[in-house]
């Protein structure tokens, strides 16, 4: 009974968390950021800023996606960092 | 006339010809683009590589040598938009000659944009630094700080499912991680009598049905990313399952903090970064190997210990020599239970200097001192000195 009622609670905090980050609305001035900001605020977090010709379009593709795990990006910063790091390669 | 006419017969043909052959280049390009482009399926092999000279003063003896060079290959699979691999392996110079293991293998699958599922052995979000700062090219010190690592308190990897992912609201970032996992293992002294009472992590077969769970949250306070408050939590049986221990328990915490930001009136980046790591097992019994009437002790279980980081580098100034180096001091303490054979309390300060090659391959020198009482000797004086040489690389 006790399981039935954690696994319960997780679920209901699980699923209110998600329809809650749903409605988030972004602020205007985070949805305006171009990709060479996000690049520039978020990768000196833990190494030194990142050399855009260091890797090609198709590994920027792969290292984009782990640092999206890695580092916590969302959606939208990840996918804006990897496009201004593809344009200047 | 006969002769302007076959001339112009000529270049018409050898024109046409011309056209012929640039069609036939370009049509070979094409198939070569076609069979040069990349799939949605990528692969691709980073990690990082170190080396460097020690010279350790232990209690006025010296040792000093080179350290063999660390390898740790990380693959990374991008299967699609939504599925990813990645692994690290440990590579490096043991006691049997190459030794080769693995830190983490796990499989991602992007939910949603808000949402990450992960499976299998990956590093814990428990604070940054394992999971973060670990690699040598990243971590501006050479070691790990105290309580992090072999006998730490903090956990390091383990296997289990876990949840992530980051989202705004307003301009406020937020980041959390949710897993489940084996759990951490409790040392019942019985391999190393001096360690009864620690917990054992990383990847294990589990000792009991009980999973534990543990989480992390991130705050981006200021909308500019350069600030991040996180607190973690983890807690689950530790004790094997039909032991004396299957009812004892572990709850840690950690709250961990980084600030990484420009100043132009020092025409440098500073980054301080800190952890405080907290654990409490609950209260049990362990032989003692001294008593002949097979008796028993107990302490009291608890543990924490934190490290305080700050570096700064000069990168806005325009000498390139000066805004490669890098200062780093490090101030680091642990303590582990009063009354556990693995009894101590050693400071640790690291002073360095840093010498960016590039932006990710780094020559580190500095000067570690270590100092208190205990490790594996109750009662012992533990001090240590050590000049140290690293030239690491991330690849």
């Amino acid at each position: 009974m006790k399981k039935i009622i954690i696994i319960t609670s997780v679920i209901a905090v699980l699923v209110g968390s998600f329809l809650t980050v749903s409605s988030c609305k972004v602020s205007p001035m985070v949805a305006m950021k171009s990709g060479a900001q996000i690049w520039g605020e978020n990768c000196i977090r833990c190494h030194n800023g990142v050399s855009p010709d260091a890797f090609s379009d198709a590994e920027w593709e792969v290292t984009g996606m782990h640092m999206r795990l890695r580092a916590n990006l969302t959606q939208e910063e990840t996918n804006k960092v990897i496009e201004f790091l593809q344009s200047a390669n | 006339m006969k002769y302007l006419l076959i001339v112009l017969a000529l270049i018409a043909t050898s024109s046409i010809y011309a056209q012929d052959s640039l069609s036939t280049i370009e049509r070979q390009a094409l198939q070569n683009y076609k069979t040069l482009k990349p799939g949605k399926s990528k692969f691709m092999i980073r990690g990082f590589f170190f080396t460097g000279f020690d010279a350790v003063d232990v209690e006025g003896v010296t040792d000093f040598g080179f350290i063999g060079g660390g390898f740790n290959p990380v693959l990374l699979y991008k299967q699609s938009d939504k599925l990813f691999f990645e692994a690290e392996l440990e590579g490096g110079y043991g006691a049997n000659g190459f030794e080769l293991g693995l830190g983490y293998a796990n499989a991602s699958f992007i939910l949603n944009k808000y949402v990450t599922v992960r499976a299998g052995q990956f590093l814990l979000p428990f604070g940054t630094f394992t999971e973060k700062m670990h690699p040598a090219w990243i971590n501006r010190s050479v070691n790990a700080p105290l309580g992090f690592g072999h006998d730490g308190i903090a956990p390091s990897s383990d296997v289990g499912l876990e949840l992530r992912g980051a989202f705004y609201t307003g301009s406020l970032k937020l980041n959390y991680q949710i897993y489940v996992v084996n759990g951490p293992q409790i040392k019942d002294g019985s391999i190393e009598e001096g360690e009864a009472g620690m917990l054992k992590f990383g990847y294990m077969k589990d000792n009991n049905k009980d999973k534990t769970v543990g989480g992390r949250v991130g705050i981006f306070p200021f909308s500019n990313s350069m600030m991040e408050v996180g607190f973690s939590a983890m807690m689950g049986k530790v004790g094997t399952e039909g032991s004396r221990y299957k009812d004892v328990t572990a709850n840690l915490y950690a709250v961990d903090f980084s600030l990484v930001k420009p100043l132009s009136f020092m025409k440098s980046v500073i980054d301080i970064k800190g952890q405080y790591n907290y654990s409490q097992v609950s209260s049990a019994d362990f032989l003692d190997v001294e008593d002949t009437t097979g008796g028993f002790y107990s302490f009291d279980n608890i543990s924490n210990g934190y490290y305080a980081q700050l570096t700064v580098r000069p990168s806005l100034i325009e000498n390139k020599f000066f805004r490669n180096l890098e200062l780093v001091g490090r101030y680091s303490v642990l303590q582990t239970p009063e009354g556990a054979l693995w009894e101590q309390n050693p400071t640790q300060i690291t002073v360095g200097l840093n010498y960016w090659l590039d932006w990710r391959t780094v020559i580190k020198f500095g000067y570690q001192t270590t100092s208190g009482l205990g490790n594996h000797d109750l009662g012992a004086t533990i001090t240590q000195d050590m000049f140290y040489f690293r030239w690491a690389m991330g690849f």
